[in-house]
């Protein structure tokens, strides 16, 4: 019993790193229909970024936890700006293949940068150790980064649904040329989600700084299960890419415990099974598809 | 107030519209027949600025729209209803409604008036677009292009699958716009609903205007009208 | 599309390099003492996956050292006057280390492969040496099977094996009462042979193995594996990750608080360069076993400080073995004269030799296993690290002849 709900937490935990990092991919795709393969980049990205500043400035892990977020969605601004922007008009593989020439990119240039056996990070005092629930022990880190990133969802569910940026974002992401029509400016909106997007893949790698090796290839096969999260939950769609998040998370925690070498081909028979049954999806609606 | 002139559309190699002429003016009501694949709809889109493959030009109250991005367009005054009424499914009615900026003032509705003219609206202001029936998404589609004070209304057959007692509604609605002033663009395969609200009419066959009757005239070749498109 | 011309440019010049191929590899080369008038020396490893840091690119600057010191000891003495070195990254894949390989002693002229970490890409380039009757001395790889089931006549095991890493690590904390095991391993081929050492190791010292766990490869979250593990209340936690995945794991093993528990953990596979990436703090107190160690005396400290000079970071033991590998392969050609294969591997068998890596190091005829003295190790405390890099305090010396696998034990028969 007190297994199961550790295996529970884990998974949730484990879980919060995709749906963070999901909740950007989703609002990219939905706003700028690009599929940015540079996503697990950006998530190394980040983790890197906090390494980084606290070796050479000493930032600690909660300065991290806002400045490196901001620092990633300048980069996505520049990123939009400079690079995406301009193969917007034409067939989406072609952003797709940019974004992956640049998580390629972006890989190497951190590994000629600070090599491959990853940096070292320290977590704050206060993380450390396991929080006791009844008999049973969880990781306070773990308790932690669930905790937050509940909040940062439940934060841009609001900014979503409360404001007017975010029935922008719904409109855009649901009939982009609609929206236009009706008088809405979406390409004013498209660089700064862009941006925030990116910021929160970054924002996942920061809380994975602690918690998981940094190094240049963390990103790659996050990547990987990062689509299979956003299938799961429908391209595009906001609730999907955080409940298929958690989703994953948890089969991948009880196939650890109890199929452990199928625990990754769990999560992509998980996969295939909502696409026969749903197309779209989880929550995607089938025009959309 | 919206004058049409010389105006090509392509679909790759495809021509969709050869030189179309087409003149609406201030607080005209006029529609656009034709049968399916006439071009209708892409003349509609191409106003909007949605159809960027095009030649020709389109002017609104003496400016030229031709380099005018789509959401310009709309600023400046053109509201369009597409023919699938465009509702959204991530937004609840109110935000439907909300969604698009006022963009003239004076001639916009409050949303306190679309209210009163549709109570049903009212009272589903919270529930998700598309839960909506189809007469009342229809009248949502309409009175959200109200609201922002749309100088011309491009309607895309307002009156495609709905029942006739919403067709009445509808012909209702587009006479009360009339009323106040605007002008009206309408796509239409319904000849009767056309001619109980039209000034005048365009009939479009294969993508070139091939007649420009008043109502008088179109009431009166009403028969042949509908032979010829096949109804 | 321009695919296709892409595709034609390509068919056209590797069918042109196919050609130069034929046309340099040829037979008729073997006439003199010295194929093409030269040694050429290979390093084949990951020059920028998993494996570069605590290998890598600065194994070839070691293989480098290497040949500069042949030159200035031999100077205008040496049999041959131009020796080069080459390398090739076979991203730690067996199909690329096999081509790799086929490419280096073809085309590059190389009389001899070194390194290749990942055993199933060793044991494709044992397999391509022993083809091509040219010497593979592996370093980065830690499959007894190429001194066991498939050893050869021209491929040499170095530095470290699975069986004395198990040997090392497994047997002293069983001994030291840390009996009651649970071992995580990750599931392909040097994974495997870890835990069937390991769980041999624990076992022949009176200690128990509970469950082996199997975890994917790679893998980032190993919170569910830990948890299961230390549900059975072990003594030690046997974690047989290597790189990245070793990070993951001991990060999220310092996170659970397992050490609080009286859970120990033991790893079975650990480079200095994985210390320095994860700080002390991480490791601190963890036991492993060591080939070889930059700081443990004058000599070795005094080659470190050349390879520091060289590539601005301190040696681990691949570095140090891939230097002594090359230098023993120069020091052979030298004594017999020629590059001849089965000449030099003549020479190489049954050698006695003590160099900055080798202490009490002998080459055994029989199975071709490189015997010599190794260490268990455990991570200094923070306070007693005095520079950077010093992070290791040797527990206990393990004698060559005890460290490695017996000879009576092993498979090998060279046919």
């Amino acid at each position: 019993m007190n297994e199961i709900l550790q295996y529970t937490v884990q998974g949730l935990a484990a879980g919060s790193f995709y749906a963070l990092a999901a909740l950007g991919l989703a609002i990219i795709f939905g706003v700028l229909g690009v599929v940015n393969f540079a996503h697990g980049a950006c998530y190394m990205l980040g983790a890197v970024t906090a390494a980084v500043l606290l070796d050479l400035v000493g930032m600690n892990f909660w300065v991290a936890l806002l400045v490196v977020p901001v620092l990633m969605f300048v980069f996505g601004v520049l990123l939009e700006r400079l690079l995406v922007s301009r193969l917007t008009a034409l067939d989406p593989l072609y952003n797709f293949l940019l974004t992956f020439g640049l998580s390629l990119l972006l890989v190497d240039l951190v590994k000629r940068q600070y090599g491959v056996s990853g940096l070292p990070y320290t977590r704050p005092e206060i993380l450390t150790g396991q929080l006791s629930v009844g008999d049973v022990r969880l990781p306070t880190y773990q308790v932690f980064v669930l905790v937050f990133s509940l909040l940062v969802c439940l934060g841009v569910w609001l900014l979503m649904t409360r404001t007017r940026i975010g029935m922008i974002v719904r409109a855009s992401t649901e009939k982009s040329e609609l929206t236009r029509a009706l008088g809405v400016d979406v390409s004013r909106w498209v660089t700064p989600v862009f941006g925030f997007g990116i910021a929160l893949a970054g924002l996942a790698g920061v809380l994975a700084a602690p918690f998981r090796a940094i190094t240049a290839d963390m990103g790659s096969s996050f990547i990987i299960i990062l689509f299979a999260v956003v299938v799961i939950g429908g391209l595009g769609s906001i609730v999907g890419a955080v409940v298929a998040g958690f989703l994953v998370g948890l089969v991948e925690a009880f196939g650890q415990a109890y199929a452990p070498t199928l625990s990754q081909i769990v999560i992509f028979v998980l996969m295939a099974v909502v696409i026969l049954i749903r197309p779209a999806g989880l929550f995607g609606r089938e025009e959309n598809a | 107030m919206l004058e049409i002139r010389g105006l090509d559309a392509f679909y790759g190699e495809a021509q969709a519209l050869h030189a179309v002429d087409i003149t609406v003016g201030e607080g005209e009501v006029v529609t656009l027949v034709g049968r399916n694949g006439a071009g209708k709809t892409t003349l509609l889109r191409s106003i909007m600025g949605l159809h960027r493959d095009v030649r020709g030009s389109v002017t609104l109250a003496g400016k030229d729209l031709t380099r005018t991005p789509a959401h310009q367009r709309a600023r400046l005054g053109l509201g369009w209803v597409q023919d699938d009424r465009g509702i959204y499914a991530s937004l609840n009615v109110e935000e439907n409604l909300t969604l698009p900026p006022v963009t003239h003032v004076d001639s916009a509705w409050s949303l306190r008036q679309v209210y009163d003219a549709f109570p049903v609206l009212a009272d589903r202001r919270r529930a998700p677009g598309t839960t909506l029936s189809g007469g009342e998404q229809q009248m949502l589609a309409v009175a959200r292009v109200l609201r922002t004070g749309a100088r011309v209304l491009l309607l895309d057959e307002p009156s495609e699958g709905l029942a006739p007692v919403i067709v009445q509604r509808i012909r209702d609605i587009v006479l009360e716009v009339k009323q106040r002033g605007s002008t009206v663009l309408l796509v239409e395969q319904n000849v009767a609903f056309a001619a109980s609200v039209a000034d005048r009419h365009y009939v479009l066959a294969e993508g070139t205007v091939a007649a420009d009757l008043d109502n008088a005239e179109f009431t009166a070749r009403q028969g042949e009208l509908l032979e010829y498109l096949g109804m | 599309m321009s695919s296709k011309r892409l595709v034609a440019t390509a068919v056209v010049s590797s069918a042109a390099l196919l050609l130069s191929a034929c046309g340099s590899g040829g037979p008729g080369g073997g006439d003199g003492e010295f194929t093409d008038g030269k040694v050429t020396l290979a390093v084949l490893n990951d020059q920028s996956g998993v494996y570069k840091d605590l290998s890598g690119p600065n194994s070839v600057k070691a293989v480098e050292m290497a040949v500069a010191d042949f030159q200035e000891k031999y100077g205008d003495d040496a049999v041959v006057e131009e020796v080069e070195v080459v390398s090739a990254d076979h991203q730690n894949k067996p199909d690329i280390a096999n081509t790799k390989a086929q490419e280096l002693y073809d085309r590059e002229g190389a009389d001899i492969i070194l390194d290749v970490p990942t055993s199933s890409a060793a044991l494709a380039v044992a397999t391509q040496a022993a083809e091509q009757q040219k010497l593979y001395i592996n370093i980065g790889a830690g499959t007894t099977e190429l001194t066991n089931g498939q050893c050869n006549k021209y491929t040499f095991h170095w530095a470290y094996d699975t069986y004395q890493l198990a040997q090392t690590t497994g047997t002293a904390i069983a001994e030291a009462g840390g009996t009651d095991w649970q071992i995580i391993y990750p599931d392909y081929a040097f994974g495997q042979d870890m835990d069937k050492s390991f769980t041999a190791a624990v076992e022949g010292a009176g200690g128990t193995v509970g469950d082996h766990i199997a975890t994917p490869f790679p893998n980032d979250n190993f919170t569910t594996f830990l948890t299961k593990a230390a549900s059975a209340e072990p003594d030690v936690i046997g974690a047989m990750q290597a790189g990245g995945d070793l990070i993951n794991l001991v990060k999220q093993y310092n996170e659970g608080g397992y050490a609080d528990d009286g859970i120990d953990l033991a790893v079975g596979l650990m480079f200095i360069t994985d210390i320095h990436s994860l700080g002390v703090e991480a490791f601190e107190g963890v036991q492993f076993a060591e080939a070889w160690y930059w700081n443990l005396d004058e000599e070795n400290r005094a080659w470190a400080d050349r390879f520091l000079d060289e590539t601005g970071t301190r040696p681990s033991f691949a570095h140090a073995a891939n230097y002594s590998a090359a230098l023993q392969y120069l020091e052979a050609v030298q004594a017999e004269g020629t590059d001849d294969a089965d000449t030099v591997v003549g020479h190489l068998e049954g050698k006695e030799i003590d160099d900055v890596f080798l202490k009490n190091g002998k080459v055994r005829a029989e199975d071709h296993r490189v015997i010599h003295d190794v260490y268990l190790a455990k991570v200094k405390s923070p306070d007693a690290v005095e520079e950077e890099w010093d992070y290791e305090e040797i527990v206990s010396t393990i004698p060559a002849e005890d460290a490695f696998m017996p000879l009576e034990d092993s498979s090998c028969s060279m046919g």
